[in-house]
């Protein structure tokens, strides 16, 4: 058992912590006797030599715009294949804040530019410049209902249903009717602080807009995220006090 | 003329008045109440100096520099004014200056050396024409107020480019993102890098030191001072507060070192590691106040395995609002906390320093307003 993650862009998106995730994911699985080898694919990485099914978890970050326009040449140009099949095959994977935004139909931006998605999540987002604030501060969440009674989860699961974390974004993101939302919003802005959803789940991958990493304090996700892409339903224990406190202490926030 | 001395007797009396009902520091409130009747202030030739401005921007290091190169100044006789409390808006700068003039509002003062937040600086260049500007790096820090780093260089660029060749511009020449700061910039450029040599005439550590030494030293001899003058002057020199401060408290040494981005924590991490701080436990302090960002996110940039290394067989304590986030970041980092060294409260984690008789020197590292929180409990008065 062996567990592969494919790190995409690192060296792009690293700039609001969400690194932390991978050495979150590592940590844990490593606790477990799980051996793990994180993959980086960038720009320079030819994903013809990769195949699928040699990676079982794919993580992507958010990180300054600037940096993205790259970054999003290559994805469209050279990864879209591959990330699509991917997951239309099952695969599990977390997409935060930008790639989050990109794995939809399109981003349009204030400028009225158009930046076209991979389409694997029925939703669009809109940035409105100056015209909206943005989205900044802590966020509760409560999980969706299917998935917080989907059978690894709930049992995996010691906290409850809630996500915690933290939210910087301008784009606002609109699900389409095949958009599931991730999970409806306690505290905080969500996809677009209108209608109270935040990030959105499909097939076995999670878009979401929450930092802090979103791993840090929501220990059941990560351990969620690891059992799903083993394919397993149990682990050993591993020492989440203080993950956990800082859960109970962020629903306050 | 008149509104200069309404703005002189308003800034006086808010400043008596702050004073009086001793409400916090309150520096920034006489320059704000001047700038509301008079928002060009800084323009009155009142406020100029006969050896002109000096101005230093940066995400760090701007604190240090700027005591630096005043204590330069001052060894080789110059009369200075700087924004010593750190107040480095528009209004901490314009209080500054207001509450050196006498009620006719003249001040006695060579030359003016003020630290800017690298945010502001844009703004402060429009009423402020420097004699030397220096530049000492931009790094991500409280994206929550700040933004991206992009946004903030991209601002640097455009108000560069209106300097006029009158000033000097000091920068970091080991930073390739200051090319496209300086392009369209005509004057003399001076670049600083990471020498060493000055650095050993202090008491300070680390290569970011070195550089803001460097960068002190460029600074005072472009504004008149000898060179060698300048280097004999470095070994009085104190950290400033915070910043490598030496705090002696009930026999323990405790040493605190600013930490308030993955920058400022890696340069930390880095002088644990190269021994030149006396260490035997690490006291990490974490505060989501409104000075320090809400978002906590970025101790995951801190650079793990340089954790891991520098916390390596030191006794570790965690408090701050934000510390059970600070204890599993270490927690992740493969750094091991006892649960009775972990407290939200700053004076319970003391108290558990103060119950380990094996501990001599404790390395303190705080975000902003932890160390302010700190630095208050082991000296038992405010900044100043």
């Amino acid at each position: 058992m062996k567990l592969v993650i494919g790190y995409f862009y690192p060296d792009y998106l690293n700039l609001y912590g969400d690194d932390g995730n991978v050495q979150i994911l590592k940590y844990r699985a490593e606790k477990r006797g799980i051996e793990v080898e994180v993959v980086e694919v960038s720009t320079t990485t030819d994903i013809s030599l990769l195949q699928p099914k040699e990676i079982n978890l794919v993580f992507m970050g958010g990180g300054p715009d600037a940096s993205q326009k790259d970054m999003y040449q290559d994805l469209l140009s050279n990864k879209k294949t591959f990330l699509k099949n991917y997951i239309e095959a099952g695969g599990v994977g977390l997409f935060i804040c930008g790639s989050y935004q990109l794995l939809g139909d399109y981003y349009k931006a204030a400028n009225g530019d158009v930046l076209e998605g991979l389409k694997i999540f029925d939703l669009y987002t809109i940035s409105f410049g100056n015209k909206k604030p943005r989205c900044i501060g802590n966020v509760v969440c409560e999980l969706n209902s299917a998935s917080r009674h989907e059978p690894t989860f709930s049992h995996l699961n010691s906290i409850g249903g809630t996500l915690v974390g933290f939210e910087n974004h301008g784009g606002r993101t609109y699900l389409g009717k095949n958009g599931t939302p991730l999970a409806t919003i306690i505290k905080g802005h969500g996809n677009n602080s209108e209608d109270h959803t935040e990030g959105c789940i499909y097939k076995n991958v999670i878009g979401s807009y929450l930092h802090g990493p979103i791993l840090a304090r929501n220990p059941h996700l990560a351990d969620y995220l690891i059992a799903k892409s083993l394919g397993v339903t149990d682990f050993g224990p591993i020492d989440d006090t203080m993950a956990l406190d800082a859960h109970r202490l962020s629903l306050k926030l | 003329m008149w509104k200069l001395y309404l703005s002189l007797f308003l800034a006086k009396t808010v400043k008596l008045i702050i004073n009086i009902l001793n409400i916090g520091s309150g520096f920034t409130w006489p320059g704000h109440v001047a700038l509301t009747i008079y928002p060009e202030i800084l323009k009155n030739k009142r406020f100029g100096f006969p050896q002109g401005i000096v101005l230093v921007s940066g995400t760090n290091g701007k604190t240090t520099t700027t005591k630096l190169l005043t204590h330069i100044l001052e060894y080789s006789g110059l009369r200075v004014i700087h924004n010593k409390t750190g107040a480095n808006l528009l209004n901490g700068i314009v209080s500054e200056i207001l509450l050196s003039m006498d009620m006719f509002g003249n001040h006695n003062s060579d030359i003016g050396v003020f630290e800017v937040d690298e945010n502001n600086l844009p703004l402060i260049l429009e009423y402020i024409n420097p004699t030397v500007l220096v530049l000492l790096n931009i790094s991500r820090d409280q994206l929550d107020r700040y933004g991206e780093t992009d946004l903030i260089l991209d601002g640097w660029s455009k108000c560069v480019a209106k300097l006029t060749p009158s000033t000097k511009l000091i920068l970091d020449g080991t930073q390739s993102y200051f090319d496209g700061v300086v392009k369209d910039f005509k004057g003399e450029i001076i670049r600083f890098d990471d020498n060493l040599t000055n650095l050993k005439n202090t008491k300070l550590v680390g290569k970011f030191n070195a550089k803001n030494i460097n960068a002190a030293v460029y600074a005072s001899t472009l504004v008149g001072v000898e060179e060698g003058d300048a280097r004999q002057s470095l070994s009085k020199f104190e950290s400033a507060y915070g910043r490598g401060e030496l705090v002696v408290y009930k026999g323990k040494r405790f040493q605190l070192f600013l930490a308030k981005n993955p920058a400022s924590f890696n340069n930390n991490l880095e002088s644990l590691l190269d021994g030149s701080i006396l260490c035997d436990g690490v006291w990490v302090v974490l505060n989501d106040d409104i000075p320090d960002g809400r978002d906590v996110s970025w101790i995951y940039d801190v650079d793990p395995k340089l954790l891991e290394k520098a916390f390596y067989n030191k006794e570790v304590f965690v408090s701050g609002s934000r510390y059970l986030d600070m204890g599993v970041r270490l927690n992740y980092a493969n750094i091991k906390i006892l649960p009775e060294n972990l407290s939200m409260r700053d004076t319970d984690v003391l108290t558990r320093v103060n119950t380990r008789e094996n501990l001599l020197n404790i390395v303190v590292l705080p975000n902003y307003s932890a160390m302010l929180n700190v630095r208050q409990l082991l000296t038992g008065r405010k900044i100043l």
